[in-house]
């Protein structure tokens, strides 16, 4: 098997997946005719109240509806009249600490300043499709892919009990594109901090599996319950499904077969745990969370043939988090950490070469602390963290001009990050980011082996955000 | 005294006149306010009506024709403060008047409780000014109009319990005339913030 392994394959894509940011919809404020602050403290992140938006299935409305009643008074159809349509538009600008080699290798650099305009524009429809179906659907359009592509999608059925003591017990089912992306709170990974971040950065070679890996390459189906609006349970399994993917055999659009890459052997299952308390202003979420994914390397060639059977790799993240709040009229502040730990166990690499290990682990913590005057100035300080196994093989060296490689086999890739925002309306947001790095990919000076240090990849990162 | 009797005959006739509606609710509906209330509500006013996060107000035992009134001004978009305007327009837009009565007598039956103490000196500003009003600043007793024991009347909320953040937004609301009421823009104008902060102690702890 060549250099591209089934690990390292999985690592790139999850470069260019990295740059897809979380978002917000106006489309729910246009459907229920709540302004942005009910749901968000400051958007993306979610209040309680939004929380309980999300896990009622989207369907709350204030819009006239187009009905269907049977006589038996059977409601066979509730439609928005008007569709909950959105739009997102994110325009950047992107500076490193220390501009790239210049790819053509005549010993050049690459222009330093990326404008990205725009860096993606997305299309919503976000809201209720029937009494008791709603969607958050995302269609974008990115820089990076020059196309326009499915993006998070969260397809949710939801169902409410008032039980004898008149508490709650919402209980549904959602179909998405995205572990994590079914949850409710900002600590995990699918709508965690940063929000936004830039695309045109240098991304480190390692990610836990959970963490955005796999986003809008699955399909996943989950059944989940929340009582009392505090405690939650969630239950499901995620299956390949991967975009723009054709049979070589019929040219449709399955199934998979060998020439597929890292495709998940039967389905992959997800679970999460969560408690969260409300007190006066202020709500504690403490969750668990995890998957287990094993993936068959496939990405056969004629020169390299290969199938979708024999040895896999095993990647079994097992995660913590816990969110603060703190809501006031003029102050709000957030704080939002995970810690991801995620063993994996390298059968099909190992055997091929492809690692050094047969087992390694991988490690990611992030922590983030939001403060927001009024919804109008704030910003937000964060801390990351991924470090792991050392193996030469997965973390290679790799050829000139370095920048994504590692000179000593080591993902290890800790930093920060500070930003600063400012909401002249509260669905425009301008920010400034600054993120740095104290380690890249496992060194600090010359981590690439061509002379590349950690801090030249500091991203200073200058965005406009607007959702309407 | 003959006030007193007058005043417990109102309140007798109100409340007699509450149950009658209650009792006109089919159980259909009952259930779907309840359905609404532990459903979507209670994010915010909590299932039976006392909130956790306090600027969110206190609904338990509020009187069911006050609660109907305001939901019907939130829907025609008639009270504007504003967190009227950011959750509750949208909240009441699509509500019919069978609704917003059920939803209203559905609070309006449940019980509620007196909220924390806080500091006793405040408190007991707050006391003099509810029962006594401030003459020089021709406030009246808030007695007068919302009960000596803030339990409110069918034209005039329930203060008993209210939480006091929210209370401070509604008086602020008042001033700016942002939620028109004439009567409290004239009360909210006329007392200082020093005062207005004593009388939510007081009326939080009722």
């Amino acid at each position: 098997m060549a250099r591209t392994t089934i690990v390292s394959a999985l690592l790139a894509a999850s470069l260019s997946l990295a740059a897809l940011p979380a978002n917000a919809v106006p489309s729910f404020a246009r459907q229920t005719g709540l302004s942005c602050e009910a749901c968000h403290t400051v958007f993306p992140e979610l209040t309680h109240f939004g929380r309980m938006f999300k896990a009622s299935g989207y369907i709350l409305t204030s819009l006239p509806q187009v009905q269907g009643v049977t006589p038996e008074k059977e409601q066979r159809l509730a439609l928005n009249q008007v569709p909950p349509l959105s739009l997102m538009v994110q325009v950047a600008n992107t500076s490193l600490a220390k501009s790239l080699p210049d790819s053509s290798g005549l010993h050049g650099r690459a222009q330093n300043g990326t404008v990205a305009f725009p860096q993606q524009v997305s299309l919503f429809y976000a809201g209720k499709i029937a009494p008791k179906l709603g969607v958050f659907g995302q269609l974008t359009y990115s820089n990076s892919s020059g196309t326009i592509q499915i993006d998070n999608t969260d397809l949710r059925f939801a169902d409410l009990v008032v039980l004898p003591d008149e508490k709650s017990l919402i209980y549904g089912l959602s179909l998405n594109n995205n572990p994590t992306l079914s949850d409710l709170w900002n600590g995990t990974p699918a709508f965690s901090y940063p929000y936004q971040s830039s695309n045109a950065n240098v991304s480190p070679l390692a990610r836990t599996a959970i963490d955005g890996m796999f986003a809008q390459t699955v399909a996943g189906l989950s059944a989940y319950a929340l009582w009392n609006e505090s405690a939650y349970a969630e239950l499901g399994a995620y299956r390949s499904a991967k975009q723009g993917y054709t049979n070589p055999v019929t040219g449709a659009a399955g199934p998979l077969d060998g020439t597929a890459s890292n495709v998940i052997q039967g389905v992959a299952p997800y679970w999460r745990v969560a408690y969260e308390q409300q007190w006066d202003l202020h709500s504690l979420e403490i969750g668990a969370y995890g998957a287990t994914f094993k993936l068959l390397p496939g990405g056969g060639t004629p020169a390299s043939p290969t199938t979708l059977q024999g040895a896999t790799n095993r990647f079994k993240d097992v995660a913590e988090d816990v969110q603060y709040q703190f809501l006031g009229d003029n102050n709000l502040f957030s704080l939002a950490a995970t810690h991801i730990h995620e063993a994996q166990t390298l059968d099909a690499s190992f055997m091929a070469g492809a690692s050094a290990n047969p087992k390694n682990d991988l490690t990611t913590s992030r922590v983030t602390g939001t403060y927001f005057y009024r919804r109008k100035w704030g910003g937000s300080a964060s801390y990351f963290s991924t470090t792991g196994s050392v193996d030469s093989v997965l973390y290679p060296l790799g050829s000139t001009p370095g920048v994504t490689t590692s000179a000593n086999g080591s993902p290890d890739t800790p930093g920060w990050i500070v930003e600063a925002d400012y909401l002249p309306w509260l669905n425009v947001k301008l920010s400034v980011q600054y993120t740095g790095y104290t380690k890249f990919n496992g060194g600090r000076n010359d981590y690439d082996g061509y002379g590349r240090k950690a801090g030249d990849n500091n991203t200073l990162y200058v965005a406009a955000w607007l959702a309407y | 005294m003959t006030t007193r009797l007058l005043l417990r005959a109102a309140i007798l006739l109100a409340t007699t006149a509450a149950l009658a509606r209650s009792a006109d609710l089919t159980p259909e509906a009952r259930s779907s306010a309840a359905r609404m209330a532990v459903g979507t509500c209670a994010s915010c006013h909590g299932a039976q009506g006392t909130s956790i996060i306090p600027k969110f107000p206190n609904l338990a035992a509020q009187p069911a024709n006050y609660l109907a009134t305001q939901l019907k001004a939130f829907r025609s978009r008639s009270r504007g403060d504003p967190d009227a305007l950011a959750f509750m327009w949208g909240m009441a837009a699509s509500l019919d008047d069978s609704q917003i009565d059920a939803l209203a007598q559905y609070y309006s039956g449940k019980r509620a409780s007196a909220g924390p103490n806080g500091d006793a000196a405040l408190r007991a500003r707050g006391k003099a000014i509810y029962d006594h009003g401030v003459a020089s600043q021709k406030v009246p007793p808030c007695g007068a109009c919302h009960g000596p024991k803030g339990e409110g009347t069918e034209e005039f909320p329930r203060l008993a319990g209210q939480h006091a953040q929210y209370f401070m937004n509604q008086m602020r609301s008042f001033q700016s005339n942002s939620r028109r009421a004439d009567p409290m823009r004239l009360v909210a104008s006329a007392l200082s913030t020093s005062e207005l902060e004593a009388l939510a102690a007081y009326i939080q702890s009722m």
